[in-house]
């Protein structure tokens, strides 16, 4: 209790700094701020979204989520080495994270600040889940700018990190079930009324074997390491990717044709990844739930702020390709972001319950003790506590909410890709080159987004320039805009020795 | 001062043999800022129960000293010529199985008991060089190696590693099972195989 008692006093002094000089990190609410950067992606407006951006960072130090966010704008508009520089930032960012997480994890499980005020006074070191996909969208970077070395390199620091988390995040559920069990605090989510518990039980949600292992990042190992010619590696890509997604039997097709695949191909064939990008990564909002506390001898209850994430079910997935006009080719739904930033929360939701719950104690403890010295401190106390209070609602935004993957064996040269849905049809047009190619699509309200390759200049001897045309509808946008810039492509392509790549 | 000319040869050798014992006494300068070590390469390593270098070590020098007493390597009037095909991973780990073939290799090749002959992967290379030198003009006829003189392997080395993982609430058990076989390229006969079982048991 004296812990309480002390904690208490430089609460009260903390708070009454905070509401009388403010805070911004307490107090931003990240899901206010990329709600509108979202929408304007959704509506074909990069260049708005990245001054948005911008606008909302104008700090010289900037944090991990800006350069998330960044990194995948900047994609969207297939300012591909920018885009790689953006995430490359981040990603250092993780490795301090990580670094710390080998030598001292005792420093990434406690957190004073996080008891006392709110969890957003901690550092941002990013979902574990979007950890994962930034060495994953990195690798998908470095393909798209031919770059299959430096490509392998992030997928193999992809499975490299999923061992780091999975070994902190035991360490994690250990540590709050013994605080929680000396404190005597209840940890679960059901103890919380009020609490929307269906958005964390949900079947989608429980499904999944953890919050950060995704089928789409495994997948894509053993496609890389496959066009690499490192079969002994492929085969656990793609049998993790089984794992992960048992109910997607088409991904068997993956490791059974490894030995064959290669042999089959013909001298003007590719074996072509499409990636189907869609929607953008759900939010977290605040929720607000009482949380009894004793104090002399009497119960009172103080209200204290949760993370929720509703799921966005409006987001379009197709079901097929149209590839050249003429033929259909179905795509897979295996990664879903939407429900593994679910299954986060509700792997991480212990830890925060415990936070939550001790802050209330202090809170408590703080306003009583403030009031009992004068009326006005104590008043000061609860208006500051109350203020204060609000749940970390920091994610990464722009990150798409589902991943859905397509494989077929093209002909060298150009072709159009059509997706169908609500907006009408969409297409791309594309050049195929090389023994392995992948093309990366994204879907994001009404409109659609190429990243393509950019080839070096030998590949695209026997090609015409890449190009990408969106539909005649959609020429208004910035996706159409950024597919003219893409047309100068051929002049700009590379034309040192080629390292490392299959073709 | 005059010396004798075997007292100078006493001298210097007393010198080397010094040197030699006590290894050379310069050192180099230090630069860290940090906890940074260098360890043993061969140390035992029990970070986690993944497959590890200790496991890389344990399976190569196993499998190379098997291979070496085989009767295809000892029996054999010339050097056997070797390719090696693959090793599969069967797993659901990242193995890089070339780096334990690139191992078991280099040790077969250090007891000079066996020649090696580019294995598949290496092939791309081989042709490119050959064609670099016999086609692009570049190259005096008379020095550069002719096309169709590669030595055909006499044995191919494949194999597969594969393992079963079962956890409950505070044990993971890991079992890994490297099998490797040595195939007659001209008779399809299997002349050698050998296993190699490693169990790492990890209790929280």
């Amino acid at each position: 209790m004296k812990r309480i008692h002390a904690a208490s006093r430089y609460l009260a002094v903390v708070l009454a700094a905070l509401l009388a000089g403010g805070c911004a990190g307490t107090m931003r609410s990240y899901d206010s701020e990329l709600k509108q950067t979202v929408g304007m992606v959704s509506s074909g407006h990069v260049d708005q979204a990245l001054q948005e951006l911008e606008k909302n960072n104008s700090a010289a130090d900037k944090d991990l989520l800006y350069y998330l966010e960044k990194g995948e704008l900047l994609r969207l508009k297939s300012q591909l080495p920018e885009s790689r520089d953006a995430w490359l930032l981040a990603d250092e960012k993780v490795k301090i994270w990580e670094e710390e997480a080998k030598t001292s994890p005792e420093k990434l499980i406690g957190n004073i600040g996080s008891v006392l005020i709110n969890d957003k006074t901690r550092r941002y070191d990013g979902q574990d889940y979007e950890k994962v996909m930034l060495s994953t969208r990195l690798a998908l970077d470095h393909l798209a700018l031919w770059n299959w070395d430096a490509a392998r390199i992030e997928i193999k620091k992809t499975h490299e990190r999923e061992a780091i988390i999975a070994e902190l995040r035991a360490r994690e559920v250990a540590n709050v079930e013994e605080d929680a069990k000396q404190r005597k605090v209840k940890t679960e989510i059901k103890d919380l009324k009020g609490y929307p518990v269906e958005t964390l039980d949900d079947p989608e949600v429980i499904a999944l074997k953890n919050g950060y292992q995704s089928a789409f990042s495994h997948y894509l190992a053993g496609f890389v390491y496959e066009a690499l010619n490192e079969p002994g590696l492929a085969a656990p890509g793609y049998r993790k990717a089984i794992e992960l997604r048992p109910d997607v039997k088409w991904l068997e097709e993956g490791l059974k044709g490894l030995e064959s695949r290669a042999r089959k191909l013909k001298a003007n064939e590719s074996d072509v990844l499409i990636v189907v990008e869609a929607g953008s990564a759900p939010a977290r909002s605040s929720v607000s739930v009482p949380i009894p506390v004793p104090y002399k001898n009497t119960w009172g209850a103080v209200p204290i702020s949760f993370p929720v994430i509703k799921s966005d079910k409006s987001v379009f997935l197709p079901a097929q390709l149209n590839v050249d006009g003429k033929n259909t080719l179905s795509v897979y739904q295996i990664t879903n972001i939407d429900a593994m930033a679910r299954r986060a929360l509700k792997d991480d939701m212990p830890g925060i319950v415990l936070r939550g719950t001790i802050r209330a104690i202090t809170k408590t403890v703080a306003q009583k003790e403030a009031a009992d010295r004068s009326a006005i401190a104590g008043l000061l106390t609860t208006i500051a506590a109350i203020a204060t209070e609000s749940a970390d609602e920091r994610v990464w935004r722009t990150l798409p909410s589902h991943i859905l993957i397509a494989r077929a064996i093209l002909t060298s040269g150009r072709h159009t890709i059509g997706i169908s849905g609500p907006f009408g049809t969409k297409t791309v047009t594309a050049d195929v080159a090389g023994k392995h190619t992948i093309i990366p699509l994204r879907l994001m309200g009404s409109s659609l987004y190429a990243t393509l390759p950019q080839y070096p200049s030998q590949l695209l001897a026997s090609s015409e320039a890449v190009t990408a045309e969106p539909a005649a509808t959609d020429t208004t946008n910035e996706a159409a805009k950024s597919a003219v810039k893409r047309k100068t492509l051929k002049q700009k392509a590379k034309t040192e020795p080629i390292k490392g790549v299959p073709q | 001062m005059n010396m004798s000319r075997p007292s100078l040869l006493l001298l210097s050798l007393t010198a080397v043999m010094a040197l030699g014992l006590g290894g050379c006494a310069t050192t180099s300068p230090e630069v860290s800022s940090g906890p940074v070590k260098y360890g043993d390469a061969k140390a035992v390593e029990t970070v986690t129960n993944e497959f590890g270098s200790t496991d890389l070590q344990t399976i190569a020098e196993s499998m190379a000293r098997s291979m070496l007493q085989s009767r295809p390597v000892t029996q054999s009037r010339e050097r056997p010529l070797v390719t090696i095909a693959e090793v599969k991973n069967k797993t659901s780990e990242y193995i890089d199985t070339r780096a334990i073939t690139d191992s078991i290799r280099a040790q077969l090749l250090k007891s000079g008991a066996v020649r090696f002959a580019v294995d598949i992967n290496a092939m791309q290379n081989q042709t490119d060089e050959l064609i670099r030198q016999n086609q692009t003009g570049m190259y005096k006829k008379s020095k550069s190696k002719k096309i169709g003189q590669m030595e055909g392997a006499d044995f191919r080395v494949e194999g597969n590693i594969t393992s079963i993982v079962k956890r409950s609430s505070d044990i993971k058990d890991v079992y890994y099972k490297f099998s490797l076989m040595l195939v007659n390229v001209e008779s399809g006969v299997i002349e050698w195989a050998d296993e190699k079982e490693i169990r790492k048991t990890t209790t929280r």
